[in-house]
């Protein structure tokens, strides 16, 4: 039925790709961090005209449906018990890992475990090459971005197609996404529409039914003909060695159904104890990510097509991901694998919707995109964003598990000052700072010499120039002197 | 499957255990009709619901298809009783009707059929959810334009604790999967477009 596609092969609904389809220019994951600031790419991201509108109407309509969809219900207490779900399930990860890998072997399905981003490439690669597989299908996986498997396996002649509609937009246009949810929030529907009728060789309606008919019809094809389909999960379940998964479109399902291969990729931390908290955590993954009841789609997987069964894959793979999660198993920072990618945080958040998932560099934007990058990808590779955030608070009050996001911010914001990353004049300042404050007489002196020298800069009381010592924070604001009382 | 099935609950005592549905948008409230809920959660994710009985069912699910234009239809195994009825029906209606079990391994020809016809094995009142199993067929609620589903009335489970935390999904076989509504996305600008990748229809037909 599904002889290996070959490469030349390569087409959407019968149609030839344009170049750069198949091989998308930028990968996430790919690049060091390091070849630019958050500074500069914040900078790009404010230049975007419609971005900053996009993401504001778009989380503000997910945030009211969230207010609407909890409201009535004891919502407190619903994330109190999902704290403490997720909390006992990552305090206990190694022994649930154990019973999941128990269970979901002698339920047939194959567990593979990655230490690393490279090893995830190089096993699903590996299984790929080894069962002859020509193309695959994806279905939207935050951890795919992370170890960047759309090119590991393009590079070893497979061809993958996005099937998520803003994935698959994400993919034809070299981009990535920018929210965990909503991966082409940034994109307008004039943008699809041009893409889309390059595509098709002839100008499509603009209209959002026509563009998504015409992905449809050319997810479809790639669905038909996949050897594999690759997926990401949401849950674990220990209990059942089950892996559960949410989708709106149905591409999630169609992915791990249709192909003979179903290869899952799933961080080690996604871990539930049982199927009984799905009904804890399930309304709130979909009640924080989109505002909905429930998604569309759940599908809970316990292994391959089983006997008398009239469809399925004849192969079902979990890749286990570590990548850095084990790492935070009892230490500080614990609690940022209680996370379970609902993007709220990233919806309420006042510097990501100004400044967009791509700012943030890597992978995960928001609060929880300035926490998990440095934690999974090294101070140096994203420790700066834990200056991303004005500290306001409101990522924790909305998070689903009650992740202290504010507190795991200011913990890196200390561990970079501890590793001596800020330069020794910050430093001085500070402790000078710290020194004159502590005692009343000094602390006025203080106020008094800065409230002379700065009476000096202003004009009627403000300071619109740019002060020494105090540039960075006068060249986009005014300082308005207070007046003695 | 069946070491899966005699698990213990509440294994860890660690973990506290929950004999009640927590607090949630997915469970009933009390006093709530389950199958007055399941109706209104069903139509507000644009789901049809039919209410019909038992002796109307077979014809009424050849009209839901003849409604939606559906040629060629398969039929998967999982409708029980009904599934003799509803073969019958649908070829007196004029259908080109196969068994969804003949068509699937062929994924171009699954591909091609207008509607799917299922059982489930179980609706959730308070999320308008039908379930269905890797024995209904995977892709079965899904690979069509259009899916009938028919739901009987003691399927209706009250909520997804009621569904995750009791004895139905013992016969669930390799998977397990909640569909409610239409496929849909809302990826550009936030235009909620149905259809997607999934079904554009569902047409529930609930035997009271």
């Amino acid at each position: 039925m599904s002889a290996t596609t070959p490469r030349e092969d390569a087409e959407v609904g019968g149609r030839p790709l344009p170049p750069g389809w198949a091989a998308p220019a930028h990968q996430p994951g790919a690049d060091s961090l390091a070849d630019t600031t958050f500074e500069e790419r914040a900078r790009e991201n404010l230049a975007r005209p419609f971005q900053r509108t996009a993401i504001a109407n778009a989380t503000d309509h997910t945030v009211f449906a969230l207010q609407r969809r909890f409201a009535g219900t004891a919502h407190d207490a619903l994330r109190d018990e999902a704290r403490r779900i997720r909390a006992h399930a990552i305090t206990n990860l190694p022994t649930y890992l154990e019973q999941w890998v128990d269970r979901a072997e002698a339920r047939g399905t194959q567990v593979h475990f990655a230490a690393d981003e490279a090893e995830a490439r190089r096993i699903v690669a590996g299984l790929c090459a080894e069962r002859g597989v020509g193309r695959v299908v994806k279905s939207k996986s935050m951890a795919s971005e992370e170890v960047s498997l759309n090119s590991a396996l393009e590079g070893a002649g497979i061809d993958v197609v996005e099937t998520d509609l803003g994935e698959f937009v994400v993919q034809a246009m070299g981009d990535r996404p920018s929210h965990v949810i909503a991966p082409i929030l940034h994109r307008t529907q004039g943008e699809v529409h041009e893409l889309f009728s390059a595509m098709a060789g002839e100008d499509l309606p603009d209209d959002p039914e026509a563009l998504t008919g015409f992905a449809r019809e050319g997810l479809r094809h790639a669905f038909l003909t996949a050897d594999a389909g690759i997926s990401g999960g949401n849950f674990l379940i220990a209990e059942t060695g089950e892996v559960a998964m949410v989708t709106n479109e149905g591409n999630g399902r169609l992915t791990t159904s249709l192909p003979r291969i179903h290869i899952a990729l799933v961080g080690i931390e996604k871990m539930l104890p049982r199927r009984t908290d799905l009904a804890v955590l399930l309304p709130l993954l979909t009640g924080h990510g989109t505002g909905q009841q429930i998604t569309t789609y759940v599908s809970v997987l316990g292994g391959p097509r089983g006997a008398g069964e009239p469809d399925g894959p004849e192969e079902m793979h979990v890749v286990l991901l570590d990548g850095g999660r084990s790492a935070l198993l009892g230490g500080e920072f614990e609690e940022a694998l209680h996370c379970i990618r609902c993007g709220a945080c990233q919806n309420v958040c006042p510097v990501y919707r100004q400044v967009g998932g791509h700012a943030y560099g890597w992978v995960y934007g928001g609060p929880i995109g300035a926490v998990l990058t440095p934690l999974f990808r090294g101070q140096a590779d994203g420790g700066e964003l834990s200056h991303a955030t004005t500290l306001c608070g409101a990522c924790d009050d909305i998070c689903p598990v009650r992740i202290p996001l504010h507190d795991l911010l200011l913990g890196l914001r200390r561990r970079r000052v501890a590793e001596d990353v800020a330069p020794l004049s910050e430093r001085l300042a500070f402790r000078a700072w710290g020194l004159a404050w502590r005692h009343p007489a000094t602390y006025r002196a203080s106020t008094a010499v800065a409230r002379a020298g700065l009476a000096v800069l202003a004009r009627d009381g403000v300071v619109s120039r740019r002060v020494p010592g105090l540039a960075r924070w006068t060249a986009t604001r005014d300082l308005v002197l207070g007046r003695r009382r | 499957m069946a070491a899966v099935a005699s698990t213990p609950r509440g294994h860890d005592p660690g973990l506290p255990d929950r004999a009640a549905a927590p607090d949630a948008p997915t469970e009933l409230r009390a006093g709530e009709s389950p199958l007055d809920r399941f109706q209104t959660e069903a139509e507000a994710v644009s789901t049809i619901v039919e209410r019909v009985d038992a002796a109307g069912a077979a014809s009424a699910v050849a009209a839901a298809l003849e409604a939606a234009g559906a040629g060629a239809v398969a039929i998967a195994a999982d409708l029980g009783d009904l599934l003799e009825p509803v073969r019958e029906a649908c070829r007196s209606a004029g259908l080109q009707v196969d068994d969804y079990a003949d068509v699937a391994p062929e994924r171009a020809r699954a591909a091609a059929l207008d509607a799917t016809v299922t059982g489930c094995l179980a609706a959730v009142a308070a999320t308008g959810s039908i379930v269905t199993t890797g024995a209904t067929g995977r892709a079965a609620a899904l690979i069509a334009p259009t899916h009938v589903c028919v739901v009987r009335a003691d399927q209706v489970v009250d909520g997804l604790h009621a569904l995750v935390d009791g004895d139905v999904l013992a016969a669930a076989g390799s998977m397990f999967a909640l569909q409610s509504g239409p496929s849909r996305s809302a990826d550009i600008e936030k235009t909620l477009i149905l259809g997607v990748h999934g079904p554009g229809r569902v047409h529930v037909l609930l035997v009271v």
